[in-house]
């Protein structure tokens, strides 16, 4: 395929995911730190609902065979100390990779220092990748799937995977409902004092 | 629809995961958005030093092909959809989100734009060392039932926690 469509192809899909993070309001700090402080859950939310919807998409497509899976491959130390420090950069960004985007798009002015400093800790990884690769950091085993490790077609692991998810989020959902989690301002601050708000009023029925 | 300031948290989640059709169908590559930034970042630390190009890992993400630049247009795209998206709710946001007073137990946007900084820093670091993010690992390894992707994913959330917990102030 041509680079040039395939930029185009990309842009558009980008917007169509730019568009979803900003309306489900996950790219916001409040509700990302706020998951992270398990004090708000729609970050949770919103990415097992595209994890299982991922999963149901792949299994038609790959169990027609239509297309084939691309899972990376298993590198558990560099899964286990990567994922650890990318953790901690979530929580002091209050953003991921691909939200620190939806962030500057929405108009977050620190989100530009996340970016930046995103793109320099990618060239200190570059510099030091030769090196890294060849200790602990590179070694691992394939591209390992749970499906194959149960000895069952992938299309009936995703299945069952979407519907662990589907009743996960029923149970989330009837634990924590999303609406009071969105803040005032749809940014996920729900610690702020309600400003002049009425609706809140607690009625304490007389004794 | 399209001018509210919030769907549900579903609704955004299976827009996203349908996302994946186009992905595998048009690009035959998942969903990701760390290796981006290798690609743009390579790209600019090439006009400073040349020799960067000669790193096999830096020369592959750099290529001129369709899956690099694909995704450099993707989170490009992010960036374009939430504009639109925030100005037709009309959702006007601070510079710099409230949380942060709280969280950093200062207003000072020098300190904010500093700990953004670090944050991104290491997000990428991080996300390099484990070969992909929220979305690689997350949306598309864990759809994919990769075990890899489903380990990286909890040390995610577990260094999430931690430093939300540990390092951050209560929000």
């Amino acid at each position: 395929m041509s680079v040039t469509l395939a930029i185009a192809v990309g842009l558009l899909m980008g917007v169509v995911f730019g568009f979803a993070l900003e309306k489900s309001r996950v790219f916001e700090p409040g509700i990302i730190v706020g998951q992270m402080q398990m004090r708000n859950f729609i970050m949770l939310k919103v990415f097992l609902a595209a994890v299982a919807t991922g999963a149901v998409v792949l299994a038609v497509l790959n169990g027609f065979g239509y297309v084939k899976l691309a899972p990376k491959a298993a590198l558990y130390g560099a899964d286990i100390v990567g994922g650890l420090i990318l953790g901690a950069g979530i929580s002091l960004a209050g953003a991921c990779p691909g939200t620190t985007l939806a962030q500057i798009g929405a108009g977050y002015r620190d989100a530009l220092f996340t970016l930046v400093g995103g793109l320099f800790g990618a060239v200190a990884y570059s510099y030091a990748e030769p090196a890294l690769s060849k200790t602990f950091l590179g070694q691992g085993g394939g591209k390992l799937i749970f499906s194959d490790l149960a000895g069952i077609p992938y299309w009936v692991g995703a299945l069952i995977l979407a519907a662990v998810i589907v009743v996960i989020l029923v149970a989330l959902e009837s634990w924590r409902p999303w609406r009071p989690e969105l803040g005032n301002d749809s940014d996920g601050d729900i610690a702020s004092a309600p400003a002049a708000s009425t609706k809140t009023i607690h009625i304490v029925p007389a004794e | 629809m399209l001018t509210q300031k919030a769907w549900s948290p579903y609704l955004a989640g299976i827009v996203i995961g349908l996302l994946q059709i186009p992905a595998f169908l048009i690009i035959e590559t998942a969903l990701g958005a760390s290796s981006s930034y290798v690609t743009i970042g390579g790209v600019i630390a090439s006009w400073f030093d040349p020799a960067i190009l000669s790193i096999g890992y830096v020369a592959r993400h750099v290529a001129i092909n369709a899956k690099n630049w694909w995704q450099v247009a993707l989170v490009g795209g992010v960036a374009i959809g939430a504009f639109l998206s925030m100005k037709m709710s009309g959702a006007r946001r601070h510079a710099i989100s409230p949380i942060w007073q709280r969280a950093l137990g200062s207003a000072s946007p020098a300190k904010r734009y500093a700990v953004a900084f670090f944050g991104g820093f290491i997000m990428l670091f991080g996300a390099r060392i484990a070969d992909g993010c929220t979305s690689g690992h997350g949306l598309s390894g864990m759809a994919q039932l990769a075990v890899g992707s489903t380990v990286a994913v909890a040390a995610m959330f577990v260094g999430g926690i931690a430093t939300a917990t540990l390092v951050l102030r209560r929000i």
